[in-house]
């Protein structure tokens, strides 16, 4: 049983850590928690399902396709929502409400042109299970197809970040967006670049939702718990949401499995509670910003 | 300017006037209902079902020489809405409200109604205290339904897991937010155990949550015999998927909140082989004219079991009306209390005084059948144990 717990826990924490990138790429570079992700993930899932049941894509061209579409959707919202307000100075605050408007109208558009029932993905691995140490630990292939490619875009994105000449001026803009800017960076096109890598994980994590659970409207409030995991590593930083989504996913299956299910959320928001009292910055967070 | 005005506000005034009494001559029944959110595929049947039947009945004549005006708001299947919706339902002047669907939002409504002196007869909202008041233990004399209830229910589903399928150990897994799933999940350990089976794990989780492997994966080891899902269809689909991949073979029992038409189109091959418990079949033959009505009137399949509910909800209401030869709440009222072998959609019925509840209310067990996507009738249970 403590094997299958561990796990189970990872690749639900696997699933948060890709939700977690998005929060944490945009907190990064506009220091604002955008609240708004958790309908681009959504609407990645139903892109996706768009994809598989009226176009008979097969799976890697449903991932791609939902990303690159909640890549857009995410450069749009931006584009629509936040870049007058970016340009009148407003305060982060502002931001934020803003996003959480977002997420509520995109919510309510799908309401009211798609409808609110509740799709499911065609079965992509039917049924196939990986039994291991003799049957006391089962893995859906999914699952781990899931948590493999999470970790592999995760390492990408580092990767990205690390040696492109983008992914240097994303950097540059973490620490100081004035003097980026003076030295010749776009910041309009820097900031939608990093829009649609978040949107790119939202759309992925959105199709992994869709196919793990089920496709419908409030689905994108899961993202609460993604949001959590960001927080506990540090909003901000991708090791930290790597590590925060795993923590969180390992934690709640086991408070879930020996002490109880009721109980799980009271353990997730005291670690947290308990996180930002001991380090405010979450585990891999940098000294500076607040976090909202 | 100023005649043309008053000539406008004249008109505008007649118009109003003419408006209130043409208003007069009609008997407005309110309808409580989800025609949005998780349940409004329910919902969106049971309008159109009752619909069908005020046409109907306004075609013969209406009810005391007048016609039947059915006001039908939307409650989103959420509580607060549904008190929203009963007041509105208040101020419009409706004789009588028929829904809601669910418990919870039935006795978040049952206040509201009877401070208003209006009856209430919900649709398929099974939980005891929605026409018991639970700190009284009284009966809420404005309340009253048309169908079984979760004791019974619970009590259906673990007698066809023991004797039926012959289960000894069971594990219950429950949303402990729902009224529906806590009573039912109680109701069914207590009948189970009382029939000599084991209930060897309970495990709840909160309202949505879409994970219940760390539930599922605490049952596995003790190898239950079938697992109790008391949800509904989105829950009961996602469980059985993950349960399968865990690796769990145990058979999934349900209730009748699985029985909407997208069970197998969510769960797959996953809820293969489930069994229910419902208020009503496709293939009953008392309900044979209605469903051909139905197909009729709407080119598809009622969504089974409210559209049936309704409509016999309706047609207490109208059998109670005719009775007390009046629209005041509480003569209706009265007269509802008294149903006896009336006729309605899904056979006869008689209200119990004592509780607002049916008499002799049957519950149908139903298997789910992936192969032809349909719910196949498997045995009939009458209260009594008969």
């Amino acid at each position: 049983m403590f094997l299958q717990t561990v796990v189970t826990g990872l690749s639900i924490g696997g699933i948060y850590a890709l939700m977690a990138v998005g929060y944490s790429l945009v907190f990064s570079v506009l220091s604002f928690s955008n609240f708004a992700h958790g309908a681009v993930i959504m609407l990645g899932a139903y892109i996706g399902l768009g994809l598989v049941t009226k176009l008979h894509f097969g799976l890697g061209l449903v991932v791609s396709g939902a990303m690159a579409g909640a890549g857009l959707i995410a450069i749009v919202n931006e584009k629509l929502a936040y870049s007058l307000l970016r340009k009148r100075k407003a305060p982060s605050l502002y931001l934020m409400i803003s996003a959480m408007g977002c997420a509520v109208f995109l919510e309510n558009m799908v309401y009211a042109t798609i409808g609110s029932r509740f799709y499911a993905f065609p079965e992509f691995f039917k049924q196939s299970v990986l039994c291991l140490f003799n049957g006391t630990c089962n893995i859906a292939l999914l699952d781990l197809f899931a948590f493999g490619i999470s970790i592999l875009a995760i390492l990408g994105l580092h990767l990205f970040l690390i040696h492109t000449r983008t992914g240097i001026a994303i950097r540059a803009g973490v620490s100081d967006m004035t003097m980026c800017s003076l030295m010749g960076v776009n910041l309009d096109r820097l900031i939608s670049i990093v829009f649609f890598l978040a949107g790119i994980f939202g759309g992925a994590a959105g199709v992994f939702l869709g196919i793990k659970y089920l496709v419908y409207p409030t689905m994108g409030w899961v993202t609460n718990k993604a949001y959590i995991a960001a927080v506990i590593g540090g909003l901000g930083s991708l090791p930290g949401a790597l590590l925060g989504g795993l923590i969180l996913g390992v934690l709640e299956t086991f408070v879930s499995t020996y002490v109880s299910s009721v109980m799980r959320d009271v353990f997730s928001f005291g670690l947290l509670i308990a996180l930002l009292v001991w380090r405010p910055n979450g585990l891999f967070g940098r000294d500076t910003g607040e976090k909202v | 300017m100023r005649r043309m005005l008053s000539f406008v506000l004249v008109l505008v005034f007649c118009l109003a006037l003419g408006g209130a009494a043409l208003a007069a001559d009609t008997i407005k029944i309110g309808h409580t209902v989800s025609l949005t959110g998780g349940a409004s595929m329910w919902g969106q049947s049971e309008k159109l079902a009752l619909d069908l039947l005020i046409k109907k009945i306004n075609a013969q004549g209406g009810v005391l020489g007048k016609k039947l005006e059915l006001i039908s708001y939307d409650n989103r299947n959420d509580a607060v809405e549904a008190v929203n919706v009963a007041r509105r339902l208040v101020n419009d002047g409706v004789v009588a409200v028929i829904g809601p669907a669910q418990s919870g939002n039935s006795i978040a409504t049952a206040p509201v109604l009877e401070n208003a002196k209006i009856p209430m007869v919900v649709t398929t909202a099974t939980n005891p205290y929605v026409t018991i008041d639970k700190r009284t233990g009284k009966v809420r004399p404005f309340a009253f339904r048309p169908c079984f209830i979760d004791p019974f229910q619970g009590t259906v589903a673990a007698k066809f897991a023991y004797r039926d399928l012959k289960a000894r150990t069971a594990a219950i897994l429950y949303d402990v937010g729902s009224d529906y799933g806590q009573w039912l999940a109680k109701y069914f350990e207590e009948a189970f155990t009382k029939e000599g089976g084991k209930v060897v794990a309970k495990e709840a989780f909160r309202s949505e949550e879409l994970d219940y492997r760390a539930q599922l994966g605490k049952m596995r080891p003790l190898n239950p015999d079938v697992i109790f899902i008391p949800t509904s269809q989105k829950e009961a689909a996602m469980a059985a998927k993950q349960a399968r991949d865990l690796g769990i073979k145990a058979r999934l029992m349900g209730t009748d909140n699985w029985g909407s038409p997208d069970l197998i189109e969510l769960g797959g091959e996953a809820i293969n082989g489930g069994y229910f418990v419902n208020l009503t079949d496709l293939a009953d033959p008392a309900i044979k004219n209605f469903v051909a009505e139905y197909r009729k009137a709407y080119g598809a399949d009622p969504v089974l079991p409210n559209p049936v509910m309704a409509q016999d909800a309706l047609l207490m209401i109208v059998d109670a009306i005719k009775r007390a030869k009046s629209t005041d709440g509480t003569k209706i009222a009265a007269a509802l209390a008294t149903t006896k072998n009336l006729q309605v959609t899904s056979g006869p019925l008689t209200i119990d005084p004592k509780t607002h509840d049916p008499l002799d209310k049957p519950a149908v067990i139903q298997k789910v059948d992936v192969a032809t996507k349909s719910f196949p009738f498997v045995k009939k249970f009458y209260p009594g144990g008969k």
